[in-house]
């Protein structure tokens, strides 16, 4: 099944919960690890791909076609990561479950955020995971490219607070002279070790050659502005404990921000991002609005060199471009998840369907709900 | 107390002396600033979600998050939702530290933070007031391969504060609430190397236990230490001031001894202050290092009240031993009124710390802001302590503006006074205007540095060097007391010097020309070398004659 008509199904209200029982949340990873793969499982053997042609968020939900990588010679299997890729998976192979899971959370937070827009972040069964949206120099690539950049930053950050990874935090960075870093003067903080491991895993793929040079500048810097996303909203927690409890002395520390958060972040700057084209200043090739009476972007906001296209339409050439026949729309809504918007004017079909809905739950903390079911009868539209 | 040392030194020796401290003040900032790290470190854990899948609770079983025999581990809920997994079988795990480290008790204490995830759905909200059951185990070992030693077990409650920000629509179900960390875990000492914390939130619905509390997603644990370089850095500076504050204070005590008078209040009062001060530098800290002396963190809780509440009847004292008025004091009952606040501010505190720290020894889990009554207890505690000290402080300020209007006052009648006497107010005048500015001095650059180090982050970069403003403020600020009591004890010393030919029948004992004869007693602060009442009548007979 292709993701993008189950998102078509997963809408809103209580439709979600069961839908996503159904599919989405059956990430198994003490079950069984297959049923993760049945949603970004690919044709990989029909499809040779050159390195050209990729880009970043791919090889990344390609690693979870892989069950568990716990050995270098899985790093060899993995189709879609270069050379120097598999050199850094083979360095640190314990990372990369970090880096997996990063993927998954790249997809679904980008589902989430477009789960209204015309283009709602479907991938594909085949690669490249979300069709060739995503190698033109556009808007959404930005996005694309900065939130699995985040994700990344954030998974392994996870990673090393869970102890999962031994290198995090202390081997670099260390303050102190002492060569017993953690018990002189503690490590740094592990999210500096997580933004370094995405520089490095995510950005090598743009700096190798092969690449358009203007499309390895706009990866690049929304690479950056997606862990900027994370960096500049971290939260400053503090904590007195002097004499009595008094704030004699005071530790603060920095929590990193619900990746919702961060998704919810980069959205934002997806739409205000800035159209920009490549100039030369001095000998160095730098990014600069497209139109001169803007301000130029900083480093958090995201760029993109080329206009979208519409998503309206179907297109068997271009994967990934499903159109809009088929998708959900609110009817009262003048936004874009609006009918009139999302079906680009060729109407909509209005169902009348009977939902079996949850109602007086009880709930635990934890995996136990018990519901009563309640039917009502639902409008539904769909764009023809 | 008339010849003290302060009055007879040239202003040359005083500036020596002045400068030299000053050298000690400004190496007491460098130690902290640029040899020792930061003082607290703290250490930011994930906690893993196990299975519990045996089906009688053990407990004596132990759930490690990595590593060897690691637990069966769930990514996340809605994976134990299709498993069946009820909310009893799940356990957090977190092992103290991260892996490849030790422990070492260099770190001197533990502090544990709790702070939960929770996402926000519209029908599983967070309801109003909300506590969350907590049932927790500690356990440690020494080494990697033996088995857990349990270390404490307890069932704690924690009122959750959590609000949420943005709009509580369908829209923004799965974003979270802003809780905040809750005080979770202190151990006064960190005498293991590996901690392991197991954590499970056991669901009660006919007892309301853990229903209510929204979908938890993840619990997040920080661990608070202090540095291992910070504690060695404050041993080194404690063991070197101990022995400093202790022979000043020994030869202070001789020199007081040597005279022929018993000593009066305010020498006594200087020498307790040199006591709480040595008591405070003796580093019995060192014998937590080898000893898993849990009581420290208590003991030195105790040792900073015992030297605040001397600091404070200090001042107290001074002031009022400098009063001028003519009265007879010299004795500590004089001053119960003012006193009296600082040992009831001071005996609410322990109380307090009694309740939380104390009971901490036990407990390590324990916390007195858990419960409603505890933190009404305690809030009464400190609003008590605070009121005594507005009410101390009410005082010392009266106090202090009587002694500066006593002084306007004898200054216009410095003149028309006899050698003897004006000397001896004018060195009275000086002693306490030198030490009215040291004080302040002090207490501004304490409250300065406090300012700094708390806006600060903690770090300052001077270009190369990396400045640790917190550690600086500890050890510039610990420094800086120990050289204030070295300097009164030093300063304040009864000097051999004599005034000149008229001191050596020993005066300063005084009664006003001026109009009220009623002021011919003798003031007490006064200390002469030749004592005694027949002084007094020498005095007021010389007085008369003149």
């Amino acid at each position: 099944m292709r993701v993008g008509e189950r998102s078509l199904l997963c809408r809103s209200g209580e439709i979600v919960a069961q839908c996503c029982l159904k599919g989405f949340d059956r990430r198994g990873y003490l079950a069984d690890l297959d049923d993760v793969e049945e949603a970004f499982e690919f044709d990989v053997t029909s499809h040779e791909i050159s390195g050209r042609d990729f880009s970043s968020i791919k090889y990344l939900a390609k690693l979870s076609s892989v069950g568990s990588i716990r050995d270098e010679e899985t790093c060899e299997r993995l189709r879609g990561l270069i050379q120097r890729q598999v050199q850094i998976c083979k360095r640190s192979v314990e990372v990369m479950d970090a880096v997996r899971r990063g993927a998954q959370l790249a997809i679904d937070e980008c589902q989430f955020q477009f789960r209204n827009r015309r283009w709602n972040c479907s991938t594909l069964e085949t690669l490249p995971v979300f069709g060739k949206v995503v190698t033109q120099g556009t808007r959404e690539a930005a996005f694309v490219y900065a939130i699995s950049a985040a994700s990344v930053a954030f998974a392994v950050t996870r990673a090393c607070s869970s102890g999962e990874l031994e290198k995090c935090g202390c081997d670099h960075n260390v303050h102190g002279v002492s060569p017993d870093g953690f018990q002189w003067s503690g490590c740094s903080d592990n999210i500096a070790y997580g933004v370094a491991f995405s520089q490095s895993f995510v950005d090598v793929r743009e700096r190798s050659k092969g690449q358009s040079p203007s499309r390895a500048l706009m990866n690049l810097h929304n690479n950056e502005a997606g862990r900027k996303a994370i960096l500049s909203h971290m939260r400053v927690e503090c904590k007195c404990h002097g004499v009595s409890g008094s704030c004699e002395v005071k530790t603060c520390w920095k929590a990193m921000p619900p990746f919702r958060k961060v998704g919810n972040v980069i959205k934002e700057k997806f739409d205000g991002a800035t159209e920009v084209e490549q100039r030369k200043v001095g000998t160095t090739k730098v990014l600069m609005p497209r139109n001169s009476q803007f301000k130029p972007h900083t480093d958090e906001d995201l760029v993109y060199l080329e206009p979208s296209p519409d998503f309206c339409d179907y297109d068997p050439r271009t994967p990934g471009m499903l159109g809009t026949v088929g998708r959900q729309c609110n009817r009262t809504s003048k936004a874009i998840d609006g009918c009139e918007l999302m079906c680009c004017g060729r109407g909509f079909q209005t169902q009348e369907v009977e939902v079996v809905d949850r109602c007086s739950c009880k709930f635990h903390w934890c995996c136990y709900v018990k519901c009563k079911q309640c039917r009502k009868m639902v409008e539904m539209h769909t764009c023809r | 107390m008339a010849g003290a040392i302060i009055e007879n030194m040239s202003t040359k020796k005083l500036v020596i002396v002045g400068v030299i401290l000053l050298l000690f003040q400004a190496v007491a900032f460098m130690v902290g600033g640029l040899i020792a790290p930061s003082t607290t470190a703290p250490v930011k854990y994930l906690a893993t979600k196990c299975v519990d899948t045996t089906k009688y609770r053990q407990e004596s079983k132990w759930f490690m998050p990595w590593g060897p025999n690691q637990c069966d581990k769930i990514r996340n809920f809605d994976e134990a939702m299709a498993m069946k997994i009820e909310a009893n079988n799940i356990v957090f795990a977190v092992h103290i530290p991260l892996p490849e480290k030790e422990m070492s008790p260099w770190f001197q204490f533990m502090l544990v933070i709790l702070q939960f995830d929770i996402a926000f759905k519209m029908d599983n909200q967070i309801e109003d007031g909300a506590m969350a059951t907590i049932d927790v185990g500690l356990a440690y070992r020494d080494d990697t391969l033996s088995e857990w030693t349990a270390m404490a077990h307890s069932f704690e409650q924690r009122k959750l504060s959590c609000n949420f920000t943005t709009a509580k629509t369908f829209e923004n179900e799965g974003r979270y609430y802003d809780c905040e960390p809750l005080t979770f875990m202190e151990v006064g000492s960190v005498s293991h190397k590996y901690y392991l914390l197991n954590i499970r939130l056991p669901v009660n619905e006919r007892k309301k236990v853990n229903v209510g509390i929204g979908e938890i997603k993840d619990i997040r644990l920080v661990s608070i230490h202090q540095n291992g370089g910070f504690t060695k850095v404050w041993f080194a500076m404690k063991t070197f001031l101990t022995p400093s504050i202790l022979i000043i204070m020994i030869w202070y005590w001789r020199r007081i001894t040597l005279m022929m008078r018993p000593p009066v209040l305010l020498e006594k009062v200087i020498l307790a202050l040199g006591i709480s001060m040595t008591f405070i530098n003796i580093p019995v800290e060192w014998f937590s290092v080898d000893f898993n002396w849990t009581w420290m963190l208590l003991f030195g809780d105790i040792r900073q009240g015992i030297f605040y509440s001397m600091l404070l009847s200090f001042w107290i004292i001074f002031c009022g031993e400098h009063l001028m008025d003519q009265t007879e004091r010299n004795r500590f009952s004089i001053y119960w009124k003012q006193v009296g606040p600082i040992v009831f501010g001071s005996f609410c505190l322990f109380i307090f710390d009694m309740c939380e720290r104390g009971v901490q020894l036990t407990n390590p889990f324990y916390s007195i802001w858990a419960s409603d009554v505890g933190t009404e207890l305690a809030m009464a505690f400190i609003i008590v302590a605070g009121i005594c000290a507005c009410l101390y402080f009410l005082f010392l300020c009266f106090m202090v503006f009587q002694v500066f209007r006593n002084i306007s006052g004898k200054r216009t009648s410095l003149p028309a006074m006899s050698k003897a006497r004006r000397l001896h107010y004018e060195g009275l005048i000086f002693r306490f205007k030198f030490l009215m500015l040291v004080t302040l001095t002090c207490a501004a650059m304490t409250i300065i540095f406090f300012i700094v180090s708390q806006v600060n982050e903690g770090q300052l970069h001077w270009g190369e060097y990396t400045v640790q403003v917190n550690s600086a403020f500890f050890t510039g600020i610990y420094g800086m007391w120990n050289l204030y009591v070295f300097a009164i004890m030093f300063l304040y010393a009864p000097s051999h010097k004599r005034y000149g030919d008229e001191q050596s029948s020993g005066q300063c004992i005084t009664g006003d020309t001026g109009a009220n004869s009623g002021e011919e007693i003798q003031l007490t602060t006064t200390i002469n070398h030749v004592d005694g009442p027949t002084e007094i009548y020498k005095m007021t007979g010389k007085e008369s004659l003149e």
